[in-house]
């Protein structure tokens, strides 16, 4: 049975919009960090959301596969369970649950009830530590009312909680200042030495500012629906100097279709 | 306001049952969605079961004075206090089912807070009602600087289908009244109440109402700002689901200036639930320096159910402030999405998200203990 994240020939659509993707080729593999760069408006965004199943991206062909099982047929909260995480670039608020309410459900969702109420209250307590958040936070309304670096803290905590077997960062870097990135990037290096080691990553970013404290294994960059280019940590360096411009002119170039 | 003796007497229950009579029925016009039709009910042959009411009262409530007793026996005793409240918030002319009230009513519950006393721990009412039809009466005297909170609830006998309530609440300078009530009937049951206040200079009435059981409800809530510094929250929620009708309107009524309402109602319907909300702010002229707010969300959880929401702002005067925000509609698909992508499936949580929607008024309620066992109550009704 294949492991990885895999993912072949994935062409999506949205309604009335086109194809957004147009053959998207992947594999992450547990343990590594893939980033996937790309302009605005390129898909990165349009795969995460139809890797994780939302209902308003329909799958025109291609398929992805999880360790050998199929997704793209299962509702969204039955890829979670296989072990797929997302982290919202806009995570929804849900008024009236708390976010200790919102935690135990979905861990317990996903894990069963693999941990005493006292072990899973540890759990959360250190991550909180981690992440530099209030205990009032657990208290609170799932990102009612939450800043952006705070929303983003509630992603990070989930996924520390939830410890997915691969994890979609969806642009987590963005409308964060200096301080909530630092928090979140630090998160994810403590998450990568603990219980996120086995975890394969694939970090959506426009900007590489969150590169900097995740290493990546393997640069994605995406165009026009299409990764066009696959490179090492040295190709995120090269965006974060030079900009798109001249990898979408290379690209044109060489006549990629 | 029209007056009539708390336990009446022949001659006023015979007019107070022919004025019944020649009142409309509450509550919407049979159509499409709503199936009651209440003028086949021949209110002369609704034949009067009884009411019996325990009160959970704390030796400190005791011991400060805190009178909460029927009102058979403490009609006697309180004659001067009764008179001078009863009558007061609610005039039993007003409608069909007041009326019904008046005319058949034997008992009723009657609690007196004297002048300063505040006790914390609440008053727990129950009234035990008896078939075929029960007609509870409750009357809250809160003088000057008095504060508690009252919890009622109902206990149904296996016999009975019509329950018509009057609920009134006179909160004297400076006193604060928290009132909670908790319909959870069964199904077969057909429950009206009418239920007001008075609330007096600086003093404060917060009601905190569900509406969860009986196969028909129609309620009506209000309260009246009568003085400066008067306040009050209207708290409900209710959630019709299969065979159950819910009309309830809720009025805040301000004749006096410089007085605060807040109006919170939050439904939902499942299963071919059906209900109506009206919600009502009433600013009298020259009340000027009133704030008012009125909140009322609806959440469809079927396609079969149904809530018309209708708020309606009356607003005699110039220099308030009045607000009114109103939704219906579906769970949020985003939020779905977000719970289900945490590994939540759908059922569990569309329920999650729908209890949560009703956290707002739920909060209203006055103890964790009510609170968690209507969460336990509303959970149960998306099955």
């Amino acid at each position: 049975m294949a492991s990885g994240l895999n993912v072949s020939d994935l062409h999506v659509t949205t309604g009335d919009s086109g194809e957004i993707l147009k053959g998207i080729d992947l594999k992450v593999e547990r343990g590594r960090i893939h980033a996937l760069m790309g302009p605005n408006g390129s898909g990165k965004s349009t795969l995460a959301f139809a890797l994780a199943g939302h209902p308003s991206y329909q799958i025109v062909r291609g398929n992805a596969t999880l360790d050998g099982e199929e997704l793209l047929a299962l509702s969204p909260d039955k890829r979670a369970k296989l072990g797929l995480f997302l982290s919202f670039q806009y995570p929804a608020a849900i008024p009236g649950v708390t976010v200790a309410n919102f935690l135990r459900t979905a861990r317990t969702a996903v894990r069963g009830s693999d941990l005493t109420p006292a072990q899973f209250r540890t759990l959360v307590f250190e991550q909180l530590d981690h992440l530099g958040i209030d205990t009032s936070f657990l208290g609170r309304y799932v990102n009612d009312g939450f800043s952006g670096g705070e929303k983003k803290r509630l992603e990070m905590l989930q996924l520390a909680i939830l410890a997915p077997k691969y994890a979609i960062l969806d642009e987590t870097d963005s409308g964060l200042d200096v301080d909530a990135l630092g928090a979140v990037g630090e998160s994810l290096t403590t998450l990568r030495s603990g219980a996120g080691k086995d975890t394969g990553f694939l970090i959506i970013t426009h900007y590489p500012r969150i590169l900097q404290y995740l290493e990546p294994d393997v640069v994605h960059v995406m165009m026009d629906g299409r990764i066009v280019k696959t490179g090492d940590a040295e190709l995120a360096h090269r965006i974060e100097s030079e900009g798109y411009d001249n990898i979408r002119d290379e690209v044109a170039a060489s006549g990629a279709a | 306001m029209a007056q009539l003796s708390v336990v009446p007497s022949r001659a006023g229950r015979d007019e107070a049952l022919a004025l019944a009579r020649t009142l409309p029925p509450p509550g919407p016009v049979p159509g499409r969605y709503w199936k009651i039709d209440l003028t086949k009910l021949a209110l002369e042959e609704v034949e009067p079961g009884s009411v019996t009411s325990r009160f959970a009262l704390s030796d400190e409530a005791k011991r400060k004075g805190v009178i909460a007793t029927d009102l058979g026996s403490a009609s006697r005793e309180h004659e001067a206090v009764i008179t001078a409240t009863e009558g007061n918030a609610v005039d039993w002319r007003s409608g069909r089912f007041t009326a019904l009230n008046a005319a058949r009513r034997e008992n009723g519950a009657f609690i007196f807070l004297p002048k300063g006393v505040v006790i914390e721990e609440p008053i727990v009412v129950t009234q035990r009602l008896e078939g075929p039809a029960a007609f509870p009466y409750v009357l809250v005297a809160a003088s000057e600087g008095s504060r508690a909170t009252i919890i009622t609830r109902y206990e149904a006998a296996p016999d009975l289908e019509l329950v018509s309530e009057i609920v009134e609440i006179v909160a004297l300078e400076h006193a604060s009244i928290t009132y909670s009530a908790v319909q959870d009937l069964p199904a077969n049951v057909r429950v009206f109440w009418s239920r007001r206040g008075n609330v007096g200079r600086d003093a404060e009435l917060n009601w905190a109402l569900a509406e969860l059981g009986a196969g028909v409800s129609i309620g009506d809530v209000k309260s009246t700002t009568l003085e400066a510094g008067a306040r009050t929250t209207i708290a409900g929620l209710f959630f019709p689901n299969k065979g159950q009708h819910v009309d309830l309107q809720s009025e805040a009524d301000h004749p006096a200036g410089k007085t605060q309402s807040e109006t919170i109602f939050k439904s939902a319907a499942i299963d071919g639930g059906q209900a109506r909300f009206i919600g009502n702010i009433r600013i009298r002229p020259s009340a000027h320096g009133v704030d008012a707010t009125l909140r009322d969300d609806a959440l469809l959880l079927s396609k079969d159910s149904h809530i018309d929401s209708i708020p309606a702002l009356e607003i005699g005067a110039n220099d308030v402030k009045a607000f009114h925000g109103a939704t219906i509609g579906a769970i949020d698909d985003e939020e779905l999405f977000y719970a289900m992508s945490r590994g939540i499936d759908r059922h569990e949580a569309e329920r999650m998200i729908a209890l949560g929607f009703f956290e707002p008024a739920l909060v209203r309620f006055p103890t964790e203990r009510l609170r968690e066992e209507l969460r336990g109550a509303l959970a149960g009704k998306i099955a």
